[in-house]
């Protein structure tokens, strides 16, 4: 297995890039040929593999993007922003769109687009990397084992925090409280997701005592759901592990507290993808 | 009237300069960054508290210094002061981050620049002599990675800090280890500056300048100490006289963002004159690091350039002396009990407005939020790579007035371009955020 790579960056924070030079260990295993971050070549050679990362955001990205499709064998979308528009995605709620088209009247630059892309919008996708972004393990995951990962299914099973019969009542906000480092999020009254996340990550963020906010993206069974079908999951969790009334849970899940997160969500109903090509 | 666009890689982010002259004589030099993030607006409506897990994702470079920012700017406008256990800890962080940075931006992204008659593509290309620059470079940059994941949580979007303190202290058992990884990078970081230091005098030789730009106010927020967490902010002369020193509180007196056309950045500016921030600014602010490795650095760095210093390709030698103090600051910090006490004070919700600033491996980072019902109104983030767009500018047209001559366009005009951007280590995602 020695074949070439390449990284195309579109419209995202480079996070994922940082991630990939954490894993060193592809070093020697496959060439890298095109990577503006840490490369300097001109264009991008014929590569066997293009891992995209970033959003198809501005009209240079979607240039871009067409453009190295077609030099590549295969495509892996990494991260949340190339897969359902991450973070980002929040410029498409109406009044932020507006705000951000009153002051993009700079001249000689690429214009942002109408409405933010995943890549799979725009070219093939041969598998999915998903995750904000996805640790150096997924990374050497996609780039060597191609078949044979599999990771577990949630970030629950990767967690490790100890449940409980406490039944809580009141929901906490994510940043309140003292959070004990062994008991399960879910039973100290935090709204964590990572029942329904997909695993592979560790849990990094659960083990530092923080909630789940699912950039992971939904687990095999939601994948190709609607996001009210994956909210119902989320509310039967809370409704048979605690006394929180069901509706502070409802109302909580589609606030903008989780919202900014959960939006991640959407493209996933809305293009259905293939659950064996997701890592 | 001809112009030159000349694409940059090896950089955080997408930008590109474009130089327009007549003949011989050079009419202006920018700096555009071509990406947009917006986050100014989409976290309008946001809970305000939730904003330390949603501003990492400005930038995966230095998103450690927008989280911590951030809790930041939420302390002022609710008041709290958080205990000093959990400053501690994010200044493990924030530490991590700068050791990442340091390393990532001399030996990724300028060390390719220096070697031979023009440089090299990347790291991965040195000649067989220096094979083992690239993997010793990458452990380096893993290790300041590796610290972040421990005082901060997640590796790249750390979730630790939070109004108030933090969630929880660091294991003994972990930073102990931590510690002893600490050790055993040090001197592999510094062999590493050693090489850069030659493979610099070898440049320098090769192109007779480290730069010819005349020297500019410098901007930084770092105090003697814990010299990286984000003190007041300071800003020096070319002299090296203090002009001011204000908290964040205060920043748009002194420090004005002006928009320009052909970026998506805004620049900054000190009563309308040009600025520096990033680590030459911070070493001409500090008299002394006070750790005994980078003291010595620093010595032998002042010995040879003075002080304060001004050629811009000097930025890059003080980004090493910062990594090896980032890496003897953590050992001594880590060498505490980290486990407990206390992490963290209540605080009552209230409508406001708060600034938050850390002293970024770029330069001072500024948050300014108004809090209302809880949630965000406005928000603000002035970025360290706006401080230095001008002065950018200005190098790259001394860069492109020595190389565009009566004879023609030297060759070595695009790589001059390449290191004086580099020097400046611009970070386009937070310039855009």
């Amino acid at each position: 297995m020695t074949h070439d790579f390449a990284v195309l960056q579109l419209s995202g924070c480079s996070g994922c890039e940082v991630s990939l030079l954490n894993a060193e260990d592809w070093i020697g295993q496959r060439q890298l040929r095109y990577m503006p971050l840490v490369l300097t070549s001109d264009d991008l050679p014929p590569v066997h593999t293009l891992l995209v990362s970033g959003a198809v955001y501005t009209e240079d990205d979607l240039y871009r993007l067409t453009k190295a499709a077609k030099r590549a064998e295969q495509i892996i979308a990494v991260g949340t922003c190339a897969i359902s528009g991450g973070v980002a995605n929040l410029g498409t709620r109406e009044q932020a769109h507006r705000a951000l088209f009153d002051d993009v009247e700079r001249r000689h630059l690429p214009r942002i687009l109408p409405k933010l892309r995943p890549v799979d919008a725009v070219v093939p996708v041969t598998r999915y990397l998903p995750g904000c972004p996805p640790t150096p393990e997924l990374f050497m995951a996609a780039l060597f084992e191609e078949d044979g990962f599999k990771p577990n299914k949630t970030v629950c099973q990767d967690c490790g925090r100890k449940k409980t019969r406490d039944r809580p009542s009141t929901l906490l906000c994510s940043q309140c409280g003292e959070v004990d480092p062994d008991i399960c999020l879910i039973n100290q009254g935090y709204l964590c997701i990572g029942s329904s996340t997909r695993g592979g990550c560790g849990a990094p963020c659960t083990r530092a005592g923080h909630p789940c906010v699912g950039c992971r993206g939904p687990s095999n069974g939601f994948i190709s759901r609607s996001s009210e079908q994956w909210f119902a999951a989320i509310e039967r969790v809370f409704a048979k592990m605690t006394d929180i009334p069901p509706e502070q849970i409802a109302k909580a899940l589609r606030s903008p507290e989780l919202a900014l997160f959960v939006f991640q969500f959407a493209d996933y109903a809305a293009t259905p993808r293939d659950v064996d090509k997701v890592l | 009237m001809a112009q030159l666009t000349i694409p940059l890689s090896r950089i955080e982010g997408h930008a590109r300069v474009t130089i327009q002259f007549v003949g011989s004589r050079v009419l202006s030099a920018h700096f555009q960054a071509t990406e947009m993030r917006g986050f100014e607006h989409f976290v309008l409506g946001a809970p305000a508290q939730q904003m330390p897990v949603i501003v990492p994702r400005i930038c995966g470079v230095c998103s450690t210094a927008h989280h911590v920012a951030s809790v930041k700017a939420l302390e002022s406008a609710y008041g709290v002061t958080p205990p000093p256990q959990a400053v501690r800890i994010r200044e493990l962080m924030m530490l991590g981050q700068l050791i990442q940075n340091q390393a990532t931006s001399l030996f990724i992204f300028t060390m390719p620049d220096l070697p031979g008659s023009e440089g090299v593509p990347s790291l991965f290309h040195f000649d067989s002599a220096d094979s083992e620059i690239a993997p010793k470079a990458l452990q380096v940059r893993r290790g300041g990675t590796r610290l972040i994941t421990l005082a901060g949580g997640q590796f790249i979007h750390p979730v630790r800090a939070v109004l108030g303190g933090v969630t929880s202290g660091l294991a003994r058992q972990r930073c102990d280890a931590m510690r002893q990884e600490m050790i055993d990078l040090l001197p592999m970081a510094e062999e590493l500056l050693e090489r850069y230091w030659e493979l610099f005098a070898g440049l320098e030789d090769r192109i007779s300048t480290l730069g010819d730009d005349t020297p500019t106010y410098y901007l930084a927020a770092v105090s003697p100490g814990h010299a990286y967490y984000g003190g007041p902010i300071r800003v020096l002369a070319p002299n090296g006289e203090e002009q001011a020193a204000f908290e964040a509180d205060a920043y748009s007196k002194y420090l004005t963002e002006v928009p320009t056309e052909g970026s998506y950045s805004d620049g900054t500016l000190f009563r309308d004159e040009l600025l520096r921030a990033n680590s030459l600014a911070r070493l001409n602010m500090l008299p002394e690091l006070g750790t005994p490795r980078a003291e010595y650095w620093m010595q032998r760095f002042r010995q040879d350039w003075g002080y304060p210093a001004h050629a811009i390709l000097l930025f890059d030698l003080a980004r090493g002396i910062e990594l090896v103090y980032a890496i003897e600051r953590a050992i001594e910090l880590l060498r505490r009990d980290l486990s407990n006490g206390d992490m963290r004070v209540a605080h009552v919700p209230r409508d406001g407005e708060g600034w938050g600033v850390v002293e970024a491996p770029r330069g001072p980072l500024i948050h300014h939020y108004t809090i209302r019902e809880g949630l965000v109104e406005e928000a603000r983030f002035v970025i360290p790579t706006q401080h230095n767009i001008f002065a950018i500018e200005r190098a790259l047209r001394v860069a492109a007035e020595r190389y565009i001559t009566p004879q023609g366009i030297s060759l070595e005009l695009e790589r001059a371009v390449g290191r004086v951007v580099r020097a400046f280590d611009p970070c386009i995602a937070c310039a855009t955020h």
